[in-house]
Parts: structure tokens; C-alpha cells; sequence
């Protein structure tokens, strides 16, 4: 079996003695990186609260390790120039455990987490990459799925055996890799990836289906160009464009040779894990790798995976018998094929090419390696339940997602960075900066994505070179505002603001401003209008007032374009008017009719002279100058024109105080923009019960009333006998006299008591009557020199002390009539109690 | 007290609508101020007109308003008329104010199918009626009238946009139950007499009348249906009849030909005939349904024929009309510079060679589009020959097939022919010996005189037959024949006519190109 690392050997002829010298001297130099990253080691790790399936093996565990040992005996006589297996790693708790058992396919509560992308998006933001203390060799310790959730850390087999778990547990054919990666790989470094964000989606282009043409469709003209004049062009452009490939391509291979990683000593021997999906189930169309570090899928072509020793998943595990000398390009994932991938369990699945397996004897192959482990193999043994407990990720932890909800990945000329949402007070959840060199220096854009603001700002981009922002926004903004681009937040500047034109009344698609003009379009609109265009003349300068508001631009030219009206006939229905207000002209282009080429045109000239009798000319024929495709008999009448006069002149204006207003709005959106920017507030949806303060607060009140009703339940239902039943040893059933005694006991002490409780009233209430009395007789005696405020004094108290007496007395005469009832339902209730069950006996 | 004296005595003196009168309402009805100068100065033509009033004229007799094409509104109350006459050629009349006059009957408004507020108050009219073709009518006051029977209102339920109706003020209006009447058969009406109709009343109204009004909507919905099957059946025969193939479905053509055949009918109750022309029959109508069939496959056949042509032919002359369109667009935005480049331009031999540019630009443009014109011309025709060429093609074949079907006809028409002459022949042989058994008809036997007789009788029925057939086959031949040429003369035809009116299109429109750089150049010069 020829491994990378033999290939290797061929090409530089190392001997086995020199490549440990250098294994160990590069080990050496992996020290400072691996102490740089958060040690992920075992001392670290609280195993006391882990259960007990962590800490020991069942029989079956080890009845599958010895399989195992056996298994990995075996191989090692068989194959002995290939690296032992990885087979049993130890765990948390040191207890060898065989990898298939760590594997805990579980389906995830989260609808986000069902496919595969988004499963490895998550497990690559959720742990933090820890490297393998030793690149060449895989791990000693494997840990359970759960630890590594629990401190949100570890290196590459744990990524992909969480990864594999989920995937497995949403209906994936899922298997974890042990193989070898490339550098790059292994230390999930992506400095030299493309980042998947700036990768614009292909266009695709749309292959116009050639339509056959029809029986009577007309022949093109003849073609009286040259052909022998035709072809020479071609050929010269041909040229040219061959020139200026051959000079990108040049190009591009400088830059390839520059962004070339430099040689890796290593390549072919650092040990990798990831996650291989086979086609076939959940609709998977072919077989692909997914690197759990990153989360990226990639063929398995890819030539960053440079061999395959082993993968596994939770029901077996398979070897892999064939060549990795070219990668992993020419490996054939059929599993079922004894010849490619020795199986360790026998008959748990996979037999894809069941054939093989009956046409056994008909095969014959040099190699008894295929035969290797078989016989010894109970038929029946399958593998035991994974050890490792339900992997769960709370709500909280799934929505923060990174460790510290931040993340940051450095991409070949960029740089991505992540928040998980609400953590920072403006909303932002992403940003990629594109820069244009490799070392990062000059930004050239960037990227910025928010969630849950209350403005609806989804996307801020910033473009370093043009110093160009454009601001996208979710629908719902209070000025149904889509797209707005900018160069800066002053008025009568550059900038174009898109908006959402259903939430418009007035349809507006879109605004362009430049500082002498400003274009509208719209849609939808009963008037028919898609297109106004304003032209401003210089500011006229005054001296008191020079604010954009009181001093508006001067308008010079105003266009609109109209929709056809379908209701009128074309040579009615204006298609263009352009207001020339400087020159008092108006120009009228109406549409074109079906059948013609050419439109009618108007136009008025508004002049208000005089003429040689000093009257006042109304309308002249040289006022209106039209051309009329079909000329018209109404339209040459002057009344006609005059009217139709008049109507513009209403119109102008109108269109003037729209354009008017359209800059006043402008100003509002700026100012509103403004404000939304200092305060950015974020919205909280009413189902999020974490954050919504209000929902919580309400929440909290109706729990603290649910607890007190719950207190004053309990209240009502004292237990009577319970004082009583102390006294006795506890456990024991009562005899019938020792009930009947406790009944006694407590229906005598229930009277006592309200016999005190009537004492009682009576005594406050003589008490009362008392001082009354006495403060009756105080007053008489000192009738004569009382001051009226102390007359006043003593009868209010009067007042007082009589209401106090006549309340007593009520509760005293309620008391009396209820006493003899309440007795009577504490016997009743005694009589019922189950604890005094014999009492019920006898008298039943 | 005066003015009434004078009014009295106006009526008395009827006047005439002529042309003063009439112009005199327009001037003092039309555009007022600025544009009432305007049109002073103009004049109105009284086809511009949109509204007239002529009130309290003592207008006796309708006349003169047949120049007023365009009318929307027509005010000629409180007049003395005493017929409705005159208004035919209003047919834009939207608003018609008849009342206060001596109106009796209603009529003369069968033209005015625009009609939706017509007010016929205070006349002497006793019968409603004649008011069919007022399909958009809305409002009808016919208040202070002689109408005494309630029936005149189930004639106002065919008018389905009725809202408003008035008939206070006559005999009907004092019966008792006047307004539930009129709420109960006039569901749609809002207003009765200016009030408005409360749903309770509504209500209480169609409870009441439910029973005579269910019997009434059953006998609509009856007569609804019956004319829908009569309209299906027409609209059947009629896409028979573009197949040319109508009533070849069935044993028409078969029965046709015994219609007027008295000696034929005769000779069918000889013994074994009618088992032989039952045979006959049988065999003929399938050959006809097979003509039938025929006709209609060719009939769908010609129209994708025809609709592939056309829909070729839009297409070409919409690219062509694109592109005629794009040049000119793109020439005006040429012009519109060059133009403002020559009213900038101050010496004077600089003018002249940008204003001889700009005319050269011009002539350009029209040679550009003429070209296109005749490229397009030039495609059509060869497209249109070769439709041409295909459906005669296709018409020709179909006649032959046909003919041959007919051809099948006459043999069995032969055949039957020589069988009934032998049956004849061998009755009559049988009669002459006197041992026929069955009786026969007296008017048959009559035939059997002799054999010239009989076979004189045979053979002029037999005549009738093949004349039958002749006839339908040459029918439908020339039929469709007409049919081709028609078709390929209207394609011929508009093209034709397309061709001319963009000619002329280009050529005005050129022309006014020209114009107005010719008026700039004077305009210049002047300056």
C-alpha cells in the first residue's frame, strides 16, 4: 500500500533515519504555534460530573475493543509499513473507547441545522481550532462530542466527529476521515482561499433559445459587404485578442507564482481529519469532503487532500487499501468493495457491491489482506451504542455561536469578521474588508451586515477607491427607502436612493441627484408618469437667508416621460413634455402610433407681447408649432391651442412644486437618515423572550402572581392534623384509637381556639367601650374650658371608637354564628382524611 | 304680471330652429374671456360643440341640429314640441332634456345608444315604449305624464343600468301599490321619484311580489336560453360554412335530392326499394360526413396557414417599424444640437454652412428610411407570393379531393339508378303478366303504362339526383374559390396601402424638417 509519505520518500530519497531527524526538529519548531493557541488538554476538563458510560466500558465495549486489537493485529502482520491504526483513542476519563462509539448521531432541534452547509457553517463558527500535539501522528485522546461543545474547542478530529454526528443524525451518509491534509489545511489557515463572499455568482448566461424560424418569416437583406474584407478583420482581431491573453496570462501566472505557499517539508505526512459525505441519501447528488474546520465543501478532487487512511462511522469502520499517490483523485468511495476498503465489522451495512462479496472465490487477488479479520468476526456482532450522552446546544450558545459570539477569518485579500447579533449595540453581525494587496494593507471595500435595526439597514457598502457608500435596506423603512448611494450626507450632492415603490403613493422607483440635477422615476402611477427629470439653474445669491430651504435652486428645464395611456388614442397621449422655463417654451412629443414611425410633436412658445394697437395678443399661430402625423381639423384652431396652453401652464406649475417638494423630502430622508444613524436602535421581535424587556417584565409579574395564588393555596389547605400526628412515631399506621384520639385531640383544640378567638373580640371590644366611656366623662368634666379644636378632637375620636365598636361587635356576632358551622366542617373533614382511615371503617 | 302676459303670448307664436338662433345659443354658451375672443375671432363650427341649451324658446318643431355631431348634452325643455324628431344623427348624446313640452309619444331615439339621462317630465306621454336601443340608461324621469298602466313597467326591466326613475304625477303613481310594484320588478333601482329606496322596502317589496315575479324571471331565463342555443347553432353552421362543407354532416344533401324527386318518392314503394335505398343512403351520408370531416381539417389547416403568415408579416413590419423608429431618434437628437448650434452661431456665412449640414442630414434620413421602405416592400412581396403560391396550392388539392368524394356520389347515384330500373323493369314485366302479388300505390301503378313510361320516370329521377349533387359541388368550388381570391387580394391590397401611407408618413415628416429649417433660415435672416 503506497502511502503519501513513501512517495515522498521517493522524491527527495530521504532515508527513514534523516526523515525522523527532520520529523523531530520540525516538531520542535511547532512548539511556539501550538503554545500560542488555547491548550486543549485533559487537566482542564471537570470529569467528575460526566456519567458513567464515560468513565467505563460495557462488556460489549470490550468485547468490540478485543475485536478491535485483534483487528489492528492482524493489519499490522499484513501491512506492516503502514502506520498503525487509530482505533481505540482514549477519552476523557482515559478509557479507551473505539471511534465509531464516539460518533452520537443526533437530528438538532434547530431548522437551520438540517442541511449539510449549514451544519458545517456552524460547527466551524462554534469551536475554536485547536492544532494536534503532534502534526504527524493522530491524537491519543479522542473526546466526547459533548466536552468538546462544553468548552468550545478541539482539534481536527473533533471537529469532524460533532460534524459527522449532526450530519449523520439529520439523514446524511456521513463518515469521518483519518488521512493526511495539506498545511494550509491543518492549521485552517484561509489566508490563501479566495473568501466565498466576494466570489460574484456566475452570471448565467441565458442561452437564447434559437426559435426555428417560421414558414413565412421574411429573408434578411442581402449582405453586399465584402467577405474576403470580413474574414481579414476577423483574423486581425483574432490576433490582437491572442496578444492580450497571452499577456493577462502572463499576468496571472506572476501573480500565482507570488501567492504560491511556500514548499511544506511536511507535505503528505500531517495527519487530518474531516468529513466525507457519500451521494445517495438526503438527495446528495455525488460524493463530497467537507473540511470541518472551515465548513467549506470541496470535491473529492481536491487536491489539498493528499490521502485517506481510514474513515469510520458510527455503525463501522473501513480501511483504505487503495494507492494514494495522486491524492485522493483516484480513490473510489464504494465501500461495499473489499478489494478498495477493508471493513472491520462484517454485515452491518454497506454493501453496495454485494457481488463482490458472493463472488469471493471467483476473484482472485494476490492479496489476503481482503480476507484479513474475517473468521475471527462473530457474524452477528454489531456496534454497541455510542457512550457519549445526547449532544445539546442551548438556544443561547446556538445563537452566539462563536466562542465569545466573535469570530475572525483571514481570507486571501480579505478579512471577515462575525458577531452574533445584539452583541454589538448597532446591529452588526458581519464584516468583510477586501483589501488589494496580499499583505493587507489598502482597503479597498468594505462590507458591513446588520440584523434587527430598527431603521432596516441590512448591508452597508463602502468602497475605498470611489469613496462611494451604499446603504441597503430591508422593506419597512418609514420612508420605504431600498437602496441609497452616497458620497456624503450633504444635500444637492451626488447620490441615488432607491425605494420600495408599492409602499410609495406616488410610485417613486427611484431618485438620481447630481448637484445641477435630479431624476425621478416612476411606476405605476394613474397619471401615467415614469420619468422626471429636473434641471437647476446657479443658486441666485441673497444675502439674509442662504439656507437650501428658503433659497431654492432656480429651475431651468423640467422633462417628464409618461407611460402609454392605452385609454386614449396615441396622437393624444403625451409622451414627453419638457418645460423650458428660462425660454417660456414648452415642448410636447406625443407617442407613436402602431402602425407609424414618427410621433407628433408641439410645441408652445409662451410669449406675452403686445401688439401695434396695444391690446394684448392672446394667441398667434406662431405660438404653437406642430407636427401632426395625421394632420387634424380641431387642432388647428387657436382655441384649441390656447387651451391646451392653459392646461400646461397649470401643469408647470404643478410639476414645479413637485420637484419643489421632491427636494424637501430629499432633506427630510437626510435628516431622518441621520438621526437613525446616531441612535440606532434595535428592534426585538415579541417572540424573543430573552430580550424583550417589556414581555420579560410582564412575564416576571405573572410569575410572582402565580406564586402567591400557589402561597395562598397552600395556606387553605393547613394541614389540621399535623401538629397532632408529630407526636406520634412517624411511619407507623394509626390504630383505630389512636385515631379516634387524634380526632379528639384536634377537634378540642379546634374549639379551644375559637373560644379565643370569641374572648378575644369580646375583650377588645369591652376595652374600647371602656375608654369611650372614659373619655365621655373627661369631656363632660371639662366641657366648659375646651378650645374648639379639642372639641373638635374629642368628637371625631368619638366617631372613630363608635365605628371601632360597632365593627367588633359585628365580627363578634359572625363569629358566634359561625363557629358552631366551621366546627362542623372540621369533623366532616377529619371523618374524610385519609390518615384517619380507621375512623372510616368502623363507621362505614 | 307683465312678463306672464308676455310669456303667454310667446306661446302662442312658435319659432323656428335656424341657423341665427342656433348660433346665437353657441356664441352665448361657448368659451368665455380670453379664449371667448378666441373663438370669437374663429368662429364655433357647430361640430365642435359639446353642450347646447335652448330653453323657454317656444320651439315648436325639432330641426336643424344634424351639423351638431359631436353633442353630449342637449337641453330643450320648456318648449312647445310636440314630436321627437330630428336627433338621429346625435348619436355621441349623452344627456337629453325633453321635458316641459307636448310630447305624446316616445319616439325617434333609436339612434342615440349613448343616451344614459333622458327626461321626458311633464309631457302628455301615456305608453313607454320605444326606447330599445337606449342600452346606457341610467336615469329616466317621466314624471307628470298620462302613463295608466302598471304593465309599462316590466317593459323598463331590460334596462340594466337603471338607477333613477320618476313617474309622479301619473295615473299610475295614485294606485296603492305603485311604489311596491316598481321596487319589486325594478330590483336595481336606487331612487323612485328623487328618495332613495331603503332596503326594507326592497325587502318587503320582493316578498310581496315574489310569486308573479318568479313566473316572469323563469319565462326570461327560458327566452335567455333559447337564444343562446339558436346563437350556439348559428355560430355552428356559420364555422361550417367558412369550411364550406354546412350540411354535409348528415343526410341533408341525400334528402335534398328527394325533395323534389315526386317520381323517385313514387318508385320507392315498389317492392325491394326501399331496402335499396335504405343501402343507398347509408353509403351516401358516410361519404358526405367524409367530406364533411375533410373540410373542416382543411378549413383549420388554411387558417394556421393563414395565421403563420400573418403573424410573420407583423413581425416583419414591426423590426422594420423598430428600426425606422431608432434612426429617427437618433437623427432628432442630431438635429436638436445642430439646431441650437446654428440659432448660437453669429456670422452669417457659418449659418449657411451648418444650415446646409443640417438639409443635408435630412435628405440623408429620408433615404435612409425610403430604403428601409423598399427592403421591407421588396421581403413582403416575395412572402406574399409565396403564401400565395400555397394556398391556391392548397385550395386546389382541396377541390380535387373533393370532387373525387363527389365523384364517389354520382357512381353510387349510377349504381342505384340501374338497380331501380332493373326492379322496374321486372315489376313492369310482372305487371304485364298480371301475377305481381302486392298492391301497389294508384299513382305508381299509373307509371306502370308502359316501359318508356317507367324508364322516362326512373331516368328523371335520376337527373334530379346527379343535378343535386352537381349543384352542392359546384357550390362549394366556386365558393371557395371567391373565397382565395378575395383572401389574396386584401393581403395584395393592404400591403399596398401600408406601403403608401408610411411613404406618405416619411414624406411629411420630412417635409416638416425641411419647413422648419427653412423657417429658421428666414427667421435668422430677419433677425
Amino acid at each position: 500500500m503506497m502511502r503519501p509519505v513513501e512517495v515522498r520518500k521517493e522524491e527527495t530519497t530521504l532515508t527513514q533515519e534523516t526523515l525522523r531527524d527532520l520529523e523531530k526538529k520540525l516538531s520542535e519548531i511547532q512548539i511556539p504555534i501550538s503554545a500560542e493557541l488555547p491548550a486543549f488538554t485533559k487537566d482542564t476538563i471537570d470529569i467528575s460530573k460526566l456519567p458513567v458510560s464515560y468513565k467505563t466500558n460495557t462488556p460489549k465495549e470490550e468485547h468490540l475493543l478485543q475485536v478491535a486489537d485483534n483487528f489492528s493485529r492482524q493489519y499490522s502482520h499484513l501491512c506492516p509499513d503502514r502506520v498503525p491504526l487509530f482505533l481505540h483513542p482514549l477519552n476523557e476519563c482515559e478509557v479507551p473507547k473505539f471511534v465509531s462509539t464516539t460518533l452520537r448521531p443526533t437530528l438538532m432541534p434547530y431548522p437551520e441545522l438540517y442541511n449539510w452547509d449549514s451544519c458545517a457553517q456552524f460547527v466551524s463558527d462554534f469551536l475554536t481550532m485547536v492544532p494536534l500535539p503532534d502534526p504527524l501522528k493522530p491524537p491519543s485522546h479522542l473526546y466526547s462530542s459533548t466536552t468538546v461543545l462544553k468548552y468550545q474547542k478541539g482539534n481536527c478530529f473533533d471537529f469532524s466527529t460533532l460534524l459527522c454526528s449532526m450530519l449523520i443524525g439529520s439523514g446524511y451518509d456521513a463518515y469521518c476521515v483519518n488521512g493526511y491534509g495539506s498545511l494550509d489545511l491543518c492549521h485552517m489557515d484561509l489566508t490563501r482561499e479566495v473568501c466565498p463572499l466576494t466570489v460574484k455568482p456566475k452570471e448565467t448566461i441565458k442561452s437564447e433559445e434559437k426559435v426555428l424560424p417560421k414558414k413565412y418569416t421574411i429573408r434578411p437583406p442581402r449582405d453586399l459587404c465584402s467577405r474576403f474584407e470580413q474574414e481579414q478583420e476577423v483574423k486581425k482581431q483574432q490576433e490582437i485578442r491572442a496578444q492580450e491573453k497571452k499577456q493577462l496570462r502572463e499576468e496571472e501566472e506572476r501573480l500565482m507564482e507570488a501567492e504560491k505557499a511556500k514548499p511544506d517539508a511536511l507535505h503528505g505526512l500531517r495527519v487530518h481529519s474531516w468529513v466525507l459525505v457519500l451521494s445517495g441519501k438526503r438527495e446528495v447528488p455525488e460524493n463530497f469532503f467537507i473540511d470541518a474546520f472551515t465548513g467549506h465543501s470541496y470535491s473529492t478532487q481536491d487536491e489539498r487532500f493528499l490521502g485517506i487512511e481510514s474513515l469510520w462511522n458510527h455503525k463501522n469502520y473501513w480501511i483504505n487499501m487503495q494507492d494514494c499517490w495522486n491524492c485522493c483523485k483516484d480513490l473510489i468511495f464504494d465501500l461495499g468493495d473489499p478489494v478498495r476498503w477493508e471493513y472491520m465489522l462484517l454485515g452491518t451495512d454497506k454493501s453496495q457491491l454485494s457481488l463482490t462479496e458472493e463472488d469471493d472465490s471467483g476473484i482472485n487477488h494476490d492479496d489476503d489482506v481482503e480476507n484479513l479479520g474475517k473468521e475471527d468476526e462473530d457474524k452477528s456482532f454489531d456496534m454497541p451504542h455510542s457512550w457519549v450522552e445526547q449532544i445539546e446546544i442551548s438556544p443561547e450558545a446556538f445563537e452566539t455561536r462563536c466562542p465569545n459570539g466573535k469570530k475572525v477569518i483571514q481570507y486571501k485579500r480579505a478579512k471577515l469578521e462575525k458577531w452574533a447579533p445584539y452583541l454589538n449595540s448597532n446591529g452588526l453581525v458581519s464584516r468583510l474588508t477586501t483589501y488589494e494587496d496580499l499583505e493587507c494593507t489598502n482597503i479597498l471595500e468594505i462590507k458591513e451586515w446588520y440584523q434587527n435595526r430598527e431603521d432596516m439597514l441590512e448591508l452597508k457598502h463602502i468602497n475605498k477607491t470611489t469613496d462611494l457608500k451604499t446603504d441597503y435596506f430591508k422593506p419597512g423603512h418609514p420612508q420605504a427607502l431600498r437602496v441609497h448611494s452616497y458620497k456624503s450626507m450633504q444635500p444637492e450632492m451626488d447620490r441615488v436612493i432607491e425605494f420600495y415603490e408599492t409602499a410609495r403613493v406616488d410610485g417613486l422607483i427611484k431618485r438620481e441627484e447630481t448637484a445641477r440635477t435630479m431624476t425621478e422615476y416612476y411606476q405605476g402611477r394613474p397619471d401615467f408618469l415614469s420619468y422626471r427629470h429636473a434641471n437647476f439653474g446657479p443658486r441666485v445669491k441673497k444675502l439674509a437667508l442662504s439656507s437650501a430651504e428658503s433659497n431654492p435652486r432656480p429651475i431651468v428645464k423640467i422633462t417628464e416621460r409618461f407611460f402609454r395611456n392605452p385609454a386614449k388614442p396615441a396622437e393624444e397621449d403625451v409622451a414627453e413634455r419638457v418645460f423650458l422655463l428660462a425660454e417660456e417654451r414648452i415642448q410636447l412629443r406625443y407617442h407613436c402610433r402602431d402602425d407609424h414611425i414618427t410621433a407628433s410633436k408641439r410645441e408652445f412658445l409662451r410669449r406675452t407681447e403686445v401688439d401695434s394697437k396695444g391690446n394684448k395678443i392672446i394667441m398667434t399661430p406662431d405660438m404653437c408649432i406642430s407636427f401632426e402625423v395625421e394632420p387634424m381639423e380641431h387642432t388647428k384652431k387657436l382655441l384649441y391651442q390656447y387651451e391646451a396652453m392653459m392646461h400646461l401652464k397649470r401643469e408647470e406649475k404643478l410639476s414645479r412644486h413637485q420637484v419643489w417638494e421632491s427636494e424637501l423630502e430629499v432633506l427630510e430622508i437626510l435628516k431622518l437618515r441621520e438621526e437613525e444613524e446616531a441612535a440606532h436602535t434595535l428592534t426585538i421581535s415579541i417572540y424573543d423572550t430573552k430580550r424583550n424587556e417589556k414581555s420579560k417584565e410582564y412575564r416576571e409579574a405573572m410569575e410572582r402572581v402565580m406564586h402567591e395564588e400557589h402561597l395562598r393555596q397552600m395556606e387553605t389547605q393547613l394541614d389540621y392534623l399535623a401538629p397532632f400526628l408529630a407526636q406520634l412515631p412517624p411511619g407507623e399506621k394509626l390504630t383505630r384509637w389512636q385515631a379516634v384520639r387524634l380526632k379528639d385531640e384536634c377537634l378540642s383544640d379546634f374549639k379551644q381556639r375559637l373560644i379565643n378567638k370569641a374572648n378575644l373580640i369580646q375583650a377588645r371590644f369591652e376595652k374600647e367601650t371602656q375608654e369611650l366611656q372614659k373619655k365621655q366623662q373627661w369631656y363632660q368634666e371639662n366641657q366648659v374650658t375646651l378650645t374648639p379644636e379639642d372639641e373638635d378632637l374629642y368628637l371625631s375620636y368619638c366617631s372613630q371608637a363608635m365605628f371601632r365598636i360597632r365593627i367588633l361587635e359585628q365580627r363578634l356576632n359572625r363569629h358566634k354564628e359561625l363557629a358552631p358551622l366551621k366546627y362542623l366542617a372540621l369533623e366532616e373533614k377529619l371523618y374524610k382524611d385519609p390518615r384517619l382511615g380507621e375512623l372510616q371503617k368502623i363507621f362505614a | 304680471m307683465w312678463e306672464k302676459m308676455n310669456r303667454l303670448c310667446d306661446l302662442m307664436e312658435p319659432r323656428v330652429m335656424d341657423d341665427d338662433m342656433l348660433k346665437l345659443a353657441v356664441g352665448g354658451q361657448g368659451p368665455q374671456e380670453e379664449a371667448g375672443q378666441l373663438a370669437k375671432q374663429e368662429g364655433i363650427v357647430f361640430k365642435d360643440v359639446l353642450s347646447l341649451q335652448l330653453d323657454f324658446r317656444n320651439i315648436l318643431r325639432i330641426d336643424n341640429l344634424w351639423q351638431f355631431e359631436n353633442l353630449r348634452k342637449l337641453q330643450l325643455d320648456n318648449n312647445i314640441i310636440e314630436k321627437i324628431e330630428g336627433l338621429e344623427n346625435l348619436t355621441h348624446l349623452v344627456w337629453l332634456d325633453l321635458s316641459f313640452n307636448n310630447i305624446e309619444t316616445i319616439e325617434g331615439l333609436d339612434t342615440l345608444v349613448n343616451l344614459e339621462d333622458l327626461s321626458l317630465f311633464n309631457n302628455r306621454i301615456s305608453k313607454i315604449d320605444s326606447l330599445d336601443a337606449l342600452v346606457k340608461l341610467q336615469v329616466l324621469s317621466l314624471g307628470n305624464n298620462q302613463i295608466d298602466n302598471m304593465m309599462n313597467i316590466i317593459y323598463l326591466r331590460r334596462f340594466k343600468c337603471l338607477r333613477t326613475l320618476s313617474l309622479s304625477g301619473n295615473p299610475i303613481s295614485e294606485a296603492e301599490d305603485y311604489k311596491m310594484f316598481i321596487c319589486a320588478y325594478l330590483p336595481d333601482l336606487v331612487y323612485l321619484d328623487f328618495r332613495r329606496i331603503d332596503d326594507h322596502t326592497k325587502e318587503l317589496a320582493e316578498a310581496k311580489h315574489q310569486y308573479s315575479i318568479d313566473e316572469l324571471k323563469h319565462q326570461e331565463n327560458l327566452m335567455q336560453v333559447q337564444l343562446e342555443d339558436e346563437q350556439a347553432r348559428q355560430e355552428e353552421l356559420e364555422k361550417h360554412k367558412t369550411a364550406f362543407v354546412e350540411h354535409l354532416n348528415g343526410s341533408f344533401l341525400f334528402d335534398s335530392m328527394y325533395a323534389e324527386d315526386s317520381e323517385g318518392n313514387k318508385l320507392s314503394y315498389l317492392p325491394g326499394v326501399s331496402e335499396l335505398l335504405e343501402a343507398y343512403k347509408d353509403k351516401f351520408v358516410i361519404i358526405c360526413v367524409n367530406i364533411f370531416e375533410y373540410g373542416l381539417k382543411q378549413q383549420e389547416k388554411r387558417k394556421t396557414e393563414l395565421d403563420i403568415f400573418s403573424e410573420c408579416v407583423h413581425e416583419a413590419i414591426q423590426e422594420n417599424q423598430e428600426q425606422g423608429k431608432h434612426k429617427i431618434a437618433q437623427f432628432e437628437e442630431k438635429h436638436l444640437s445642430s439646431l441650437s448650434a446654428i440659432r448660437e452661431e453669429l456670422e452669417l456665412p457659418n449659418i449657411e454652412k451648418k444650415i446646409l449640414e443640417c438639409s443635408a442630414d435630412i435628405s440623408e434620413l429620408f433615404n435612409e428610411l425610403m430604403m428601409l421602405e423598399m427592403q421591407l416592400v421588396e421581403q413582403l412581396e416575395e412572402t406574399i407570393n409565396m403564401f400565395e403560391r400555397n394556398i391556391v396550392d392548397m385550395v386546389g388539392l382541396f377541390i380535387k379531393n373533393v370532387r373525387s368524394l363527389m365523384a364517389q356520389c354520382r357512381d353510387l347515384e349510377n349504381h342505384h339508378h340501374e338497380k331501380l330500373l332493373e326492379i322496374s323493369i321486372s315489376t313492369l314485366e310482372k305487371i304485364v303478366k298480371g301475377d305481381l302479388d302486392e298492391d301497389l300505390p294508384d299513382d305508381l301503378r299509373a307509371l306502370f303504362v308502359d316501359k318508356d313510361m317507367i324508364v322516362n320516370a326512373v331516368g328523371a329521377s335520376h337527373d334530379i339526383h346527379l343535378l343535386k349533387i352537381d349543384n352542392r359541388e359546384g357550390e362549394l368550388v366556386t365558393r371557395i374559390d371567391s373565397w382565395c381570391t378575395h383572401l389574396v387580394d386584401k393581403i395584395h391590397k393592404d400591403e399596398i396601402m401600408r406601403n403608401r401611407k408610411r411613404v406618405k408618413e416619411i414624406n411629411q415628416y420630412i417635409d416638416h424638417m425641411q419647413s422648419e429649417l427653412d423657417n429658421l433660415d428666414y427667421g435668422d435672416i430677419l433677425d
